[in-house]
């Protein structure tokens, strides 16, 4: 606890060291220091919970009513912590180098309040009562609106914050709902006397549950609760977005987890919910992600994909619970925790390569890129390992933590029991998996490859080591998971045995780790690095011996080749989204002489913004009762003390 | 694994790469005969990739170094998965729970270092053929994934070699036959949508806008072509040979037995090849969808019958 403790100081102290020193040429290199020096702490109690298996707590009397404020790291908190620590020490460092590069906008306000968001999501997970949690939960919820704000002057970044923090509202609604009934039955406000509680009726139980479902789904951000994050991750500034995907959008993921702690083995039809949320999600959103032209857009799209990877994990962990195995339940949450880590770090990458072409380009519209794998050959090497982690390719972590959810689905398929009808899953998460393939391709061939589709593409250049270090370092992390499954794996089942109320001991987590072939994995990745070797020795040795020149591209004997004949983005997604139809959101406008086509969100152009339109009329109709009129004001006062008093009279009559 | 099990699938995995070129050259040699034509020779793979390795090469200026990777990432990834299949009916070199998955997801990385090789030449021909690949891939791995997980319900088995290799696919002919026919006959039709043949591609056509595979290596020559096209014989051995596995289990057969069940279900294929291409002609693209929507149908029949 008091590495954590000292961590966050640190954290903090940096926020004000940013503020103080914002005039001083070394502030953000103070910042920069004192946030990864507060992350470095703050991740050695983590990682020392994880692998002992073990929990610390500790607690804070308080005099307001809810009851002590108790902090504490189990194994579950300490998965979340480490994906926060990690991804928000490399976030930061990259953002003092992306904020350079607008001299407009002021860094230190958006620094300070990264490493004061970095604190409350810590704290949101470490929280072990229902008062500091709900705390956290608020401070986060602001934090991360002013985050999106950054860059307010631009329209787009305030109707973002709109939408997000009427929906976050949303969802703090419900969870004020859900603990308000988690509580009746307990005997104070913390998690352990919540937990043991639990014999309260089936009733409570459902309405508990459904109301996680909704207010953890909609940070979550799974289908049809996302709309707020495409446009969210997209207007806030590059750093903010990883730490958004990697990170807050988990939290959502980590409060379903601690409702499962709490309430016990949820029921099947729960299960079955979460599994077929995830499952649609994941379509959905990779369908979505390929319609898209804006290259932030495209992967906050692609968060909601893998939110729906891990939602699978998760519901097929809780079937088995329902369903009385709990070795499957380990497996499936320790698939979607490993799936959790995993994301934060490869989608990190992806926003953070994404933002160093934004800055060095000033476009995030793919069909102005191209040909920047020359220009930036830092930044395409950590894309394209953070590419090919994402579409779940070995030797990558994308594949380890997606070969568990397979693994998961196929052996729920032994069961005798309902349970097997969830192997119906398997071919849908193998079409989201070629469907990644196409859209990464897509987003790697189009902005990396070829020639440069305008000037703005021409011109970039190398981004500095402050926009390219952070995402290689991340990149190394996720070749490292990808080869050495088995050092990763066993902390994750500690964690998943402990969603499951079946606490694995070191030891334990390590053999099952074996029993599904974590060492396996490694086996394969370096067979297949040693053949590749192998084969380049080969070729070398054979393309030494012939003649070779260099040459313009094939073009069937055209000779006159322009960057704009080569394939655009909406082209290439052009054959998979017809497939799908109006699911796939694609709008197209067709003239004489013109084509247009734009891609518009199903849910928040679809229903969100239209409802919205209608409760606003019916709002318009209470007009007339505000006036501003003190008379009339007072009239209403006195209206309501009468109307209350008559109220009393009749309650008094009844008696 | 003791190690005269493991020479013995080393071995088999060394006859099936040396005779992957054959595989075409019987499906074009059975359409030269059902056409009545002269065609040409079984062996006209292995002369052309001799051709070739002699051919200088020639690379795009346009190209980066992803273009020279492509070679060598797409053989290097499909003789890993080879390794992962039972070759020898019963067990592969690497085996572990869920190396289904591996198999599919190492294919899957060729492809994608091959994807990015055709948009790294910044031609058009070649970014119409990249996205026809990844579109109908993504389709056929839908496909693939109900046969694997139809196998792997009917044995309870979680690997290649334990589905393929394992008495309990010998136990599934004799209790369940028509859901297993259903899943050979969905994963050849889903073969030749993966290996890009008739009626999805089609191999021997000249005309660029009408190519899917042909056109994503446009630009590769002489040592690298020639990788690339054995690459893609080799493939089609590879699936090929875990459709004869599915086909004919060969449990209680000799080594030599073994070996010769595999090579005759390899000709079988190519014969089959041979047919359909002599039979019927190629798809309108619009219509390619539905014909792999067909064949994942039939293996989700299969499905459906086996979780009864």
């Amino acid at each position: 606890m008091i590495f954590l403790l000292s961590g966050l100081s640190l954290l903090v102290a940096a926020a004000f060291a940013v503020i103080s020193m914002r005039n001083h040429r070394r502030g953000n290199a103070v910042f920069a220091t004192l946030v990864v020096a507060g992350c470095g702490l703050g991740i050695v109690p983590a990682v020392q919970v994880l692998y002992s298996a073990t929990a610390v707590r500790s607690g804070f009397a308080s005099a307001l009513p809810g009851g002590d404020w108790i902090f504490g790291i189990d194994p579950l908190s300490a998965v979340f912590l480490i994906a926060l620590f990690g991804v928000g020490a490399a976030a930061a460092v990259y953002g003092v180098g992306y904020m350079a590069f607008d001299s407009r906008t002021p860094a230190w306000p958006c620094h300070a309040l990264f490493a004061l968001e970095l604190v409350a999501l810590a704290l949101v997970v470490c929280a072990q009562a229902i008062m500091p949690f709900m705390g956290a939960w608020e401070l986060m919820a602001i934090g991360s609106l002013l985050l999106i704000l950054t860059e307010y002057r631009h329209a787009e970044a305030r109707r973002a914050g709109l939408i997000y923090i009427v929906a976050t509202h949303v969802g703090t609604l419900a969870l004020f709902a859900m603990f308000a009934v988690l509580a009746r039955t307990s005997s104070d406000w913390s998690f352990s006397a919540l937990a043991t509680g639990t014999t309260s009726p089936s009733g409570a139980r459902i309405a508990v549950l459904a109301l996680a479902l909704v207010g953890f789904g909609v940070k979550a951000g799974f289908v049809p609760l996302h709309f707020w994050l495409p446009p969210a991750h997209a207007a806030a500034p590059s750093h903010v977005s990883a730490l958004f995907s990697g990170v807050l959008i988990k939290v959502g993921i980590y409060g379903l987890l601690r409702v499962i702690t709490l309430v016990g083995p949820p029921p099947a039809w729960w299960g079955w919910l979460v599994l077929g949320l995830g499952l649609s999600s994941a379509v959905l959103g990779v369908l979505w992600a390929l319609a898209q032209h804006d290259i932030k857009r495209l992967l906050a799209y692609h968060s909601v994909e893998n939110i729906g990877i891990i939602l699978m994990g998760l519901g097929a962990g809780a079937l088995g619970q329902a369903y009385g195995h709990p070795s499957l339940a380990i497996l499936g949450y320790g698939a979607a925790l490993l799936h959790t880590l995993n994301h934060a770090l490869f989608k990190s990458i992806l926003f953070l390569a994404a933002g160093a072409v934004y800055r060095l380009t000033g476009t995030r519209n793919m069909e102005e890129l191209g040909g920047l794998a020359r220009r930036m050959p830092l930044t395409w090497l950590a894309f394209v390992v953070g590419s090919a982690a994402i579409i779940g390719v070995p030797p990558l972590n994308g594949f380890v933590s997606e070969w568990l959810v397979f693994q998961t689905l196929f052996r729920a398929g032994f069961s005798a029991d309902a349970l097997r009808i969830a192997v119906l899953a398997v071919p849908g998460l193998a079409l989201v998996g070629g469907l990644a393939l196409a859209c990464f391709v897509k987003v790697g061939g189009v902005v990396f490859l070829g020639t440069p589709r305008s000037s703005r593409s021409l011109s970039a250049s190398k981004p500095g080591l402050l926009l390219d270090g952070p995402p290689l370092v991340l990149a190394a992390v996720c070749v490292f998971i990808g080869c050495l499954p088995v050092l990763v794996l066993p902390p994750m089942l500690i964690a998943g045995g402990f969603v499951a109320g079946v606490p694995l001991l070191p030891l334990e987590a390590r053999a099952m780790a074996a029993a599904v072939g974590a060492r396996e994995i490694s086996i394969m990745a370096a067979v297949l690095a040693l053949t590749a070797a192998a084969i380049w020795l080969i070729a070398q040795g054979l393309r030494r011996t012939v003649p070779v020149r260099q040459s313009e591209t094939w073009g069937c004997g055209y000779p006159l080749p322009s960057a704009r004949m080569q394939y655009t983005a909406s082209s290439f997604a052009a054959p998979l989204l017809e497939i799908f139809g109006k699911l796939s959101g694609v709008r197209a406008h067709r003239g004489a002489s013109v084509f247009h086509s734009e891609s518009v969100d199903l849910i928040l152009d679809g229903a969100v913004v239209p409802w919205w339109a209608v409760i606003e009329r019916a709002a318009l109709r209470l007009r007339p009762l505000q006036q501003g009129r003190l008379s009339r004001y007072l009239m209403y006062v006195i209206s309501t003390v009468v109307a209350l008093l008559a109220y009393l009279l009749v309650r008094a009559g009844d008696r | 694994m003791r190690a005269p099990e493991f020479m013995m699938h080393a071995a088999t995995l060394v006859v099936v790469m040396l005779l992957a070129p054959l595989i075409p050259g019987i499906a074009s040699r059975t359409r030269s005969i059902l056409t009545a034509r002269r065609g040409a020779p079984v062996w006209q793979l292995y002369s052309d990739l001799w051709k070739l390795l002699r051919r200088g090469s020639v690379y795009s200026r346009t190209t980066t170094v992803i273009f020279r990777l492509v070679p060598i990432a797409l053989l290097a990834c499909v003789v890993v998965s080879a390794s992962m299949l039972p070759l020898d009916g019963r067990s592969a070199m690497l085996r572990f729970p869920g190396d289904v998955v591996a198999f599919a997801y190492v294919l899957a990385l060729g492809r994608f270092v091959l994807v990015l090789g055709a948009l790294d030449t910044g031609s058009s021909f070649e970014g119409m053929g990249a996205s026809r690949e990844v579109t109908f891939a993504a389709l056929v791995e839908f496909g693939f994934f109900i046969a694997l997980a139809s196998l792997s319900v009917a044995t309870h088995e979680l690997s290649l070699s334990g589905m393929l290799g394992s008495r309990a696919l010998a136990v599934t002919w004799a209790s369940s036959a028509p859901a297993l026919i259903m899943i050979v006959g969905g994963l050849f039709v889903l073969l030749l949508a993966e290996c890009s043949r008739s009626p999805v591609d089609d191999p021997t056509t000249h005309l660029e806008l009408t190519m899917i595979h042909e056109v994503i290596v446009l630009d590769h020559s002489g040592p690298d072509l020639a990788m690339i096209l054995y690459a893609n014989a080799l493939k089609l051995s590879v699936i090929g040979a875990l459709l004869a596995r599915v086909a004919m289990p060969t449990m209680g057969l000799s080594y030599a037995m073994r070996l010769g069940v595999l090579v005759a279900g390899l000709f079988a294929v190519g014969i089959g090849i041979g047919v359909v291409e002599s039979s019927m002609a190629r798809l309108r693209l619009p219509k390619v969808p539905l014909y792999i929507a067909g064949g994942s149908a039939l293996s989700a029949f299969a499905l459906i019958l086996l979780l009864q």
